[in-house]
């Protein structure tokens, strides 16, 4: 079976990108988060925030099944997309990181030209339109054309730190998932680059749906829509205390925690 | 350095805390110096490991030839020069002069004197412009001319008053003698230099000579046959002349053989001689501790005369005297030079057995094979080796169409035969020099050259048990290919196990045997390996390894013992070490790059291959250098496995019978004798300047592939 794209997770309107249901994920014996249940708007961005450790990357990763990565962990529980839980024995966890692209907190474009970062994605999902038209248009796509068009041929890694999360970002919407995952993708970078990606990844809602991870308060509330509040008990595993349209959590969060957290009197 | 104080006195404070960061620092200091010692002492003991193989490798030899090139020459012209038409020879040289003088068309040669007696008859030529005279014929402007000496030592002449008396009166009558005996007077400030010599070594003078008479005991004398007649008249006129009433004994010999007996033997007292003493000459006088003293006493100057009644000829040059007296030369004078008449040419020389006839030939057609056309060259090797070999090497390569300086080498190599008899390191070659002449001069015909064991010919030769000829073409071709082989086998299946065990391993409990035994072979030793190989690819694969199952065995390797046993062998033998750093190197790639490219929704075998294994080739890189090293170097596996002690056919595929470099090492540092030891050096350096090589190339490949980054 395939990920079907006419099915949407939430019936005909489509409102849900991505939905995950009881969810919990282990690292061998110590379970990490317990029982998240999120939906992930379509074409919004929801960040994810929480104090260290609470389990944020735990669960973004859990979209694109990256966690199958690392042999230890384990997830129960589902998560929708299009209408199918990409947990199924039947899904391709190739398939699903084909449709749901990630961009690391720390930039990591492969060590070849700035033409192939973005070309070999397209290559190996048996892309068999222009290449040339995708690397502009992508490069478009995360501002950075205008920066390297006369230097395609060079490595990726003679770009400063900002262009090369730019061109992580080009590399992730080359492929065209539905969703990109970010990882605290600004972490790496200083003001000026982290307000380029804020404003890139406004744009970039025009078609695709974000779940970004941030440890920055300002940043959340400037670029969520939806924010996603984690944090931990004495038990060290994470959960889920607050899900809501940021303006109302940063304004009147419901809950006691969220409103220490944001406030920075915790954490 | 002022520390601010702090509440906690628990740390030391102000003078105790920079003495103890000063203490700190000393400790690293120490470690430091250790380390750059210890690096420091590597680099040190290898390149005096360097040096000392490098010193065996080049010094001094003796080389001894089966056949004399001079002699060889000699031979060659000679009988070419007796066999011309219209020739006349004669062992008296008066018989030739005047033939000579009698008819307009002759030309001929012989002793300077014989022609200043008929100097109306005849006209001596000039040779490439110079005239025969006196002076000339001691000088070395004459090409026919050689002064001629009498050889003593001090201690003859201070110890044995006779011998001074006699060559005090040989001085002052040389100026007659020579004449009388047939050859050119030494000149006026020869003798006259030669007296004060005398002087000098006797502190006696002209006034005191008087006191060494009445002279009495023996004198001694050997050497050249050609100064012999004037000593020999000498000895007679001394004899009658003077008060002596000791004996006279005159041998000749030869100069060398006088030389000799004067310094090494000492049973002479004075040696004639028609060279003047070489290097090794006097070092072996020097080594008995014998000053040697020369005299000139007379000179040899063969005069080329015509007619007077010869119109055309004054001068001649060295070119169109090869051409009159040979036979392949000209037979009419105007063929030597169209100016000339059209009459025959009538030759007049001395007969076989003149050392006249000896030296012309030796000035005029050289004594080096180099010198000569490459006509002359064939037909001496013609002349001198079997129809059977001369077949063999026409079918080689027709001999006609070779290069001269290729007949030089066939001359060489098929009769000369040059052999080294003695050999001397480098050190030995430059500070013991005297020694070593001296040493030279005792073995009979050896001559002493400098030689470089590592040359082109050693790395372009075969095998061979002669160490002169001995090259390591052989063992480089077997060990490029053994080498080849065990790269073909061990890289490919090395990366990819390290692949597996890497990127794909579950850590299941075979997964974990497979990692344990392949960390435990790598310590195996090498002799192990060799025992596998000859038990499972010689004896039991051995018609797949001899070629027989695909009908490609060459007759002689039908028992497995093969290029391709041995590469097997040895590819398996790096195997873990390819392996392990493989995996090393597959670790070191950052997890990055691999989320990167499955966060794109690649499969594991793209990760692997497009990210993985690209960047982990320099790394990969490293381990095949050490690996191919090490089986480039491996002798005990080998030797097991059967590789051939003595080859001199190329191996051909990996079917052949071979050698390797280190293994022929192995065998010549086993022969006793000392070139073979030598020979060792110089492929000890061959082998090292490969590997720099083969290393070279696999960093700089490596170096490629790093600058992606
Ligand atoms: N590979 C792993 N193996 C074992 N435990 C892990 C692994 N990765 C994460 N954990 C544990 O899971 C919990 C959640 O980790 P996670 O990385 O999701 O936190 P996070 O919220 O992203 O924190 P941060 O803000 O510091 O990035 C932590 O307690 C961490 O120790
Ligand atoms: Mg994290």
């Amino acid at each position: 079976m395939a990920l079907n794209n006419s099915t949407n997770s939430n019936g005909a309107n489509g409102k849900y990108a991505a939905e995950a249901h009881g969810l919990n994920i282990y690292y061998g014996a110590f379970q990490a988060v317990r029982d998240i249940r999120l939906q992930i708007e379509r074409q919004k961005i929801t960040a994810l925030i929480g104090p260290s450790g609470c389990g944020k990357s735990t669960v973004l990763r859990a979209f694109n099944r990256m966690n199958d990565l690392i042999p230890v962990a384990r997830t129960e529980g589902n998560v929708l997309f299009h209408g199918k839980n990409i947990y199924d024995p039947d899904v391709d966890a190739v398939e699903v990181r084909r449709r749901v692209g990630m961009v690391f907190q720390k930039p990591n474009p492969f060590p070849k030209s700035i033409y192939e970062n973005i070309a070999w994605g397209a290559k190996i999902n048996g892309y068999k339109g222009n290449l040339d038209d995708l690397v502009e248009e992508s490069l478009r796509g995360a501002a950075l054309w205008d920066e390297v068009k006369d230097k395609l041929k060079e490595s990726g890694y003679s770009l400063s730190g900002g262009q090369q999360q730019r061109l992580c970002i080009a590399r992730a919407i080359a492929i065209k998932p539905d969703i990109i995952l970010m990882d605290e993708p600004c972490s790496a970078l200083d003001p000026i680059a982290t307000l380029r990606v804020e404003e890139l990844m406004k744009e970039l809602t025009e078609h695709y749906t974000i779940i970004i991870v941030t440890h920055n308060m300002q940043q959340a509330a400037r670029v969520s829509d939806y924010t996603a509040f984690f944090t931990v008990k004495d038990d060290r595993t994470g959960y889920l205390e607050e899900f809501g349209v940021t303006k109302e959590m940063f304004t009147r969060p419901k809950s006691q925690v969220t409103e220490d957290y944001i406030t920075g009197r915790f954490g | 350095m002022a520390v601010e104080k702090r509440p906690n006195g628990a740390f030391p404070q102000d003078e105790a805390y920079t003495g103890f960061v000063r203490k700190r620092r000393r400790v690293g200091t120490f470690f430091r110096t250790l380390f750059l010692l210890a690096t420091v002492l590597g680099i040190v003991i290898l390149a005096l490991l360097v040096l000392d193989v490098a010193n065996d490798a080049f010094g001094y030899v003796a080389v001894q030839n089966r056949i004399d090139p001079e002699t060889l020459i000699d031979r060659y012209y000679k009988t070419q020069m007796l066999a011309m038409p219209r020739t006349l020879t004669s062992e008296d040289d008066v018989v030739l002069a005047d033939g000579i003088a009698a008819r307009p068309g002759a030309i001929g040669f012989f002793g300077l004197s014989y022609y200043q007696d008929r100097s109306e008859q005849l006209r001596a030529l000039n040779i490439d412009g110079v005239a025969p005279t006196t002076d000339n014929a001691v000088s070395d402007d004459y090409l026919l001319g050689r002064p001629l000496f009498l050889y003593t030592s001090q201690g003859n002449l201070l110890r044995q008053p006779q011998v001074a008396a006699f060559v005090n009166f040989y001085l002052n009558n040389a100026a007659q003698v020579a004449e009388e005996v047939g050859y050119v007077n030494a000149s006026a400030e020869n003798l006259a230099e030669g007296l004060s010599q005398w002087e000098r070594a006797t502190s006696l003078t002209a006034s005191t000579v008087d006191t060494l008479y009445p002279a009495s005991g023996a004198i001694r004398v050997a050497g050249s046959s050609t100064v012999q007649p004037i000593t020999q008249r000498m000895a007679e006129r001394f004899q009658a002349e003077l008060p002596f009433s000791g004996e006279f004994s005159i041998d000749g010999g030869g100069t060398l053989a006088g030389f000799q007996r004067l310094c090494r033997d000492q049973d002479i007292d004075l040696a004639d001689a028609s060279r003047a003493m070489e290097r090794p000459d006097v070092a072996v006088c020097r080594n008995n501790k014998i000053e040697p003293l020369a005299f000139v006493v007379g000179a040899d100057a063969i005069t080329v005369a015509v007619s007077q009644q010869n119109d055309f000829l004054n001068g001649i040059t060295r070119e169109q005297l090869r051409q009159i007296f040979i036979f392949i030369g000209a037979e009419r004078w105007n063929e030597v030079d169209p100016s000339w008449p059209d009459s025959a040419i009538l030759r007049f020389i001395p007969g076989e057995d003149s050392g006249t006839l000896d030296f012309f030939v030796a000035q005029v057609f050289g004594d080096s094979l180099e010198e000569l056309p490459k006509e002359d060259l064939l037909a001496i090797l013609t002349a001198n080796i079997s129809a059977g070999r001369l077949r063999a090497l026409n079918a080689e390569r027709s001999l006609v169409d070779r290069a001269q300086e290729e007949m030089v080498e066939l001359v060489l190599s098929e009769v000369v035969r040059p052999d080294v008899v003695e050999s001397w390191s480098f050190t030995e070659s430059l500070f013991n020099r005297d020694e070593i002449d001296a040493e030279v001069a005792t073995i009979p015909n050896a001559v002493l050259e400098f030689k470089a064991w590592l040359n082109w010919d050693f790395i372009t030769s075969p095998q061979s048990s002669n160490p002169t000829l001995a090259g390591i073409r052989t063992a480089i071709l077997g060990s490029l290919w053994v080498t080849l082989i065990a790269f073909l086998v061990a890289v490919p299946l090395g990366v990819g196990a390290a692949t597996y065990l890497e990127e794909y391993s579950k850590g299941s409990k075979l997964d974990g045997l497979i990692e344990t035994n392949i960390n435990n072979l790598a310590g195996v030793p090498s002799i192990i390996y060799g025992m596998l190989g000859l038990a499972v690819f010689v004896r039991y694969f051995g018609e797949i390894t001899s070629g027989i199952a695909f009908g490609a065995a060459d007759p002689s390797t039908g028992n497995g013992r093969t290029i391709l046993s041995a590469g097997l062998t040895l590819g398996l033998l790096i195997l873990p070490l390819v392996i392990i750093n493989a995996r090393e190197a597959i670790r070191a790639v950052p997890r990055a790059f691999r989320e990167a490219s499955y966060g794109l929704g690649a499969t594991k075998w793209q990760t692997t291959w497009s990210h993985v294994l690209p960047n982990a080739i320099p790394g990969i890189l490293t381990g095949v250098i050490l690996s191919v090293s090490r089986a480039f170097g491996e002798t005990a596996p080998l030797i097991v496995v059967g590789v051939s002690t003595f080859i001199v056919v190329d191996p051909s595929g990996p079917f052949s019978k071979f050698t390797t470099l280190p293994v022929q090492i192995f065998q010549w540092t086993s022969r006793p004798q000392e070139e073979f030891q030598r020979l060792a050096a110089a492929a000890i350096l061959a082998l090292l300047f490969l590997l720099l090589a083969l290393n070279a190339t696999a960093i700089y490949l490596r170096n490629r592939f790093k600058r992606n980054y």
